[in-house]
């Protein structure tokens, strides 16, 4: 089975973060750098598959500066087994059909039989990506899975909805699963697997000769929304003010509402 | 890194480029994905059970070591032929940096990949470590070290436990008590030292099961609580022939060459555990507010935040510098060769007195973050319920193991002063010319173009400064000096201090290109306010020493020697600490990791 992993190196969420000078993304000088979250469980669904199967090729796939090539070695230390990674140093400002149109374009004749993305970046979260590639390459593509498994070529997967409600999904491969929090637990890459990594093949491309779509969005304005105004100090009485705080509840907002 | 010429103790008599030595940001994509393997594995697994190993629940403890195994963890100094991985040093000291904020866990894997593993990797036969290396590495069996005895702490070979073959001659039989041995409550192979007919210090490799060996009741500590701590008793203790470990009579090489490592990696946890405790007393700093303020508004808050991300900053180039030293050196040895763990030890060895200046200066330097995060913390940090509690207690026993740091101070100097007398430095000669340059003034300008030209020239000065006061020294006391302790101990100051302050040049004028605008201002803050406080220590110390050793008009030129070779301009030292402060606060964090 050949399977296609799609990642992207995101700054640790715990960073403080800037508007750059242009005023239209975040600064991105002075970050830690890691693999998106939901990425991470993307990997790991890609590296238990083969184990379950048995066989299997993974290829992962990251698109930016070398520096994501960084990200990359820790997917092939936990389990991918060759990385292409699509040079663009202003991956950044692409728009999701851009980045889908990338993918699609290197993975159209390679045969992959599942591939799996996350159902969004941490910091653009589009959820996007995902779904678009799946339409270029003209495969279905399930988004949210919490739970999958495969079985001759028929997966079955468990997409997560709104309001705590489950779905079933079946679908025949080839498809394209996008991967949510609690569909599993990623492992951390062993010291050994990390040194192996060092070996395994990791291919540079230009994104010029993948990119196939051009811009049709613009981000204007990046900006920090206003901070609201504080909250209210109820004093007095406790039955009174049980009295107050049910009234404030019903009037803004609807926990008290059936 | 050409630095791998430097020989131990020569960087009191040379000067050094920053291209060769190694820093932090020369990790490679390997080296960091190592640290951040290890960095989740700790938060993930281990510190949300903190709590419950210090409780004593030692099967998590013995679990997590399972998984260190699983993980490669315990791997890092194995040879490969034996399915170790063999890295450099400054991989294992990053995970060790690494593991040090889970305070007790740590110290037992410490305890587990240093002293108790190395004696075997270093000194064991083929067959002792086909028999209990594999155990080790994979965590399925932890170790333990047991050097001390009651009546034997620092003056670790002078101990009672003995050793006798018996009389068919297959077995040893050890009798005696040790002391404080960490993980000697669920270690299964222990390191044990005893004199063979009395006089012959030696080494054995004991199971947990071998008859005649009880384990002694936990000890009740004032910090690393979930560690075990416990004496261990050999009653006609039966080892085989076969479990000794390297050479009748050799045991001390064993002993000591193993102090060595645990010395610079102590250094490396000391600081990862300093990170991690000034985190919290920045967080805290923010979200504490008195008199309408947030304490880290507050100046005498913000100058505590600066002085630590300084002196953490040291500690780390420290720390890295000294494993590129250690690297470059054990690279050149190769690694085909029948003597390989010979050579490597006559490595290692040559930076003994480094590998102690990283365990007293690093150690130290936890210690002051952890008391001034109590401090920052206030009421709070006085009570369980807030991490700096924790890390208070945790801190203090890493100024007594490993050697004390007294112990390690007397080391430094006295190393370095037997390396002279041994012709392995050229210390008289340079000590010399320094008295030349006492005698000459000189006014020299400062070479504005170079870069941290201030720091550097402070440097040259201070190192002249050393062999003045070491000169003086031995002059007057000859070979004796090594029993004036208070002596010795100013000049130990001196030469740590030296150390830290020029690595933390080199790394600062390494890293300054690739930087941003505000990371390179920040990086310039750090050197100010390090090397201010280093000429201040520095200038304590050889006032000090003067007073101790002269008298008359020696001691008024050697005082004005103090004053000239310790001059430092640190104009901008308080912008420098607000810049710090305000930065740290702003990240919430430690800057330069
Ligand atoms: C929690 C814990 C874990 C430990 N783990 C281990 C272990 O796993 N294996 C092991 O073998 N040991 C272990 N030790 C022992 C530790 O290494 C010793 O406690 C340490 O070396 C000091 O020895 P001591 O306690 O006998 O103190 P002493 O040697 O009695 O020292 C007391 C004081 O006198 C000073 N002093 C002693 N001699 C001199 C001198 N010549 N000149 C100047 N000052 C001097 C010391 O610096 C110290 O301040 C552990 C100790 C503790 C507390």
């Amino acid at each position: 089975m050949k399977i296609l992993v799609c990642i992207k190196q995101v700054p640790d969420m715990e960073s403080k973060f800037k508007v750059d000078a242009a005023g239209t993304w975040y600064d991105t000088s002075d970050l830690a750098w890691r693999m998106n979250e939901y990425d991470e469980y993307a990997v790991e669904q890609a590296v238990r598959l083969k184990e379950q199967l048995g066989q299997g090729d993974i290829t992962v796939l990251s698109i930016g500066s070398d520096k994501v090539k960084e990200t990359m070695k820790k997917a092939l230390a936990m389990g991918c087994d060759r990385g292409l990674h699509v040079s663009d140093d202003q991956a950044a400002g692409k728009e999701p059909l851009q980045i889908a149109s990338v993918i699609a374009a290197f993975a159209q004749d390679k045969g992959f039989d599942v591939i799996f993305t996350g159902m969004q970046s941490q910091d653009r979260g589009s959820g996007q990506v995902g779904v678009l590639t799946a339409e270029i390459l003209g495969m279905p593509s399930v988004t949210t899975i919490v739970d999958f498994s495969c079985d001759g070529g028929v997966v079955s997967a468990k997409r997560e909805l709104e309001g705590g409600v489950k779905a079933r999904v079946k679908v025949n491969t080839p498809a394209l699963f996008t991967c949510q929090l609690g569909l599993n637990k990623p492992r951390y890459p062993t010291l050994p697997n990390i040194m192996k990594a060092k070996k395994k093949e990791l291919l540079s491309v230009p994104v010029a000769e993948l990119l196939r779509a051009d811009a049709r969005q613009q981000t204007t304005k990046l900006y920090f929304p206003e901070k609201k105004g504080g909250g209210i100090v109820l004093e007095g009485d406790v039955g009174e003010l049980a009295d107050r705080l049910v009234q404030i509840l019903q009037e803004k907002t609807t926990v008290l509402s059936r | 890194m050409a630095e791998a010429l430097l020989k131990g103790g020569e960087y009191l008599i040379t000067e050094t480029k920053c291209e060769d030595v190694f820093t932090p940001e020369d990790f490679s994509d390997e080296q960091r994905q190592f640290g951040e393997t290890t960095q989740q594995f700790i938060a993930g697994e281990i510190l949300p059970r903190v709590e419950e190993i210090d409780a004593q629940n030692f099967d998590i403890v013995v679990d997590g070591m399972r998984q260190c195994g699983e993980l490669g963890l315990l791997m890092m100094d194995a040879p490969e032929e034996y399915g170790g991985l063999d890295l450099d040093k400054a991989s294992s000291m990053l995970v060790a940096e690494r593991i040090a904020v889970s305070g007790s866990f740590s110290v037992a894997y410490a305890a587990h990949t240093g002293i108790g593993t190395l004696p075997l990797i270093y000194y064991g036969t083929h067959e002792q470590k086909e028999k209990y290396l594999e155990k080790l590495i994979t965590g399925e069996w932890c170790a333990a070290y047991c050097l001390t005895e009651p009546g034997a702490g620092s003056d670790a070979l002078g101990g009672q436990a003995s050793a006798v073959l018996s009389e068919d001659g297959s077995h040893y039989i050890l009798n005696g008590t040790k002391q404080f041995i960490t993980n000697g409550g669920f270690a299964r192979l222990f390191t044990v030292f005893a004199k063979i007919d009395k006089v012959h210090f030696t080494a054995f490799l004991v199971e947990r099961d071998f008859e005649g060996l009880t384990i002694g009741p936990e000890e009740k500590k004032l910090g690393i609580k979930g560690s075990s701590t416990t004496p261990v008793a050999l009653e006609n203790c039966k080892v085989p022939v076969d479990n000794l470990l390297g050479e009748i009579g050799k045991g001390h090489k064993i002993a000591f060459n193993v102090l060595n490592v645990g010395r610079f990696k102590l250094g490396a946890a000391v600081t990862g555990a300093a990170k991690a405790a000034l985190e919290t007393g920045i967080k805290y700093a923010n979200e504490r507010t008195q008199f309408k303020r947030k304490l880290s508004s507050f100046g005498a808050i913000q100058e505590k935040i600066a002085d630590l991300n300084a002196d953490i900053f040291a500690s780390e180039s420290l720390v890295y510098r000294l494993a590129g030293l250690l690297d470059d050196k054990l690279a050149t040895i190769d690694k085909g060769v029948e003597d390989y763990y010979v050579q490597y030890q006559k490595g290692i060895e040559e930076y003994a007195p480094e590998c102690a200046i990283s365990k007293v200066f690093c150690s130290e330097v936890l210690a002051r973050t952890v008391d001034e995060v109590v401090q920052i913390y206030g009421g709070y940090g006085y009570v369980s319920e807030y991490p700096a509690e924790r890390f208070y207690r945790d801190e203090r026993i890493n100024r007594i193991f490993e050697g004390t740091n007294e112990i390690n101070r007397l080391l430094i100097p006295g190393m370095i002063l037997r390396k002279a007398m041994k012709g392995e430095l050229p210390l008289q000669a340079e000590a010399m010319k320094a008295f030349e340059a006492l005698m000459t003034p000189s006014f020299d300008d400062l070479d504005e173009s170079v870069v941290f030209a201030a720091e550097k020239a402070l440097l040259a000065n201070l190192k002249t400064l050393f062999l003045i006061l070491a000169g003086t020294g031995v002059q007057k006391f000859m070979d004796k000096i090594a029993d004036e302790q208070e002596i010795m101990m100013a000049a130990a100051d001196i030469a740590i201090q030296i150390f830290a302050l020029e690595s933390t040049v080199l790394r600062a004028e390494k890293a300054l290109t690739g930087f941003n605008e505000r990371k390179q201002a920040l990086v310039r803050a750090a050197v100010k306010v390090f090397a201010f406080s280093a000429s201040e220590i520095i200038a304590t110390a050889a006032r000090k020493g003067a007073f101790y050793v002269e008298e008359g008009d020696t001691l008024t030129m050697i005082l004005s020697g103090v004053r000239r070779f310790t001059k430092y301009d640190a104009s901008g030292l308080l912008a420098a600490k607000k810049l710090l402060a305000e930065a740290a606060c702003e990240d919430e964090k430690y800057l330069f990791s």
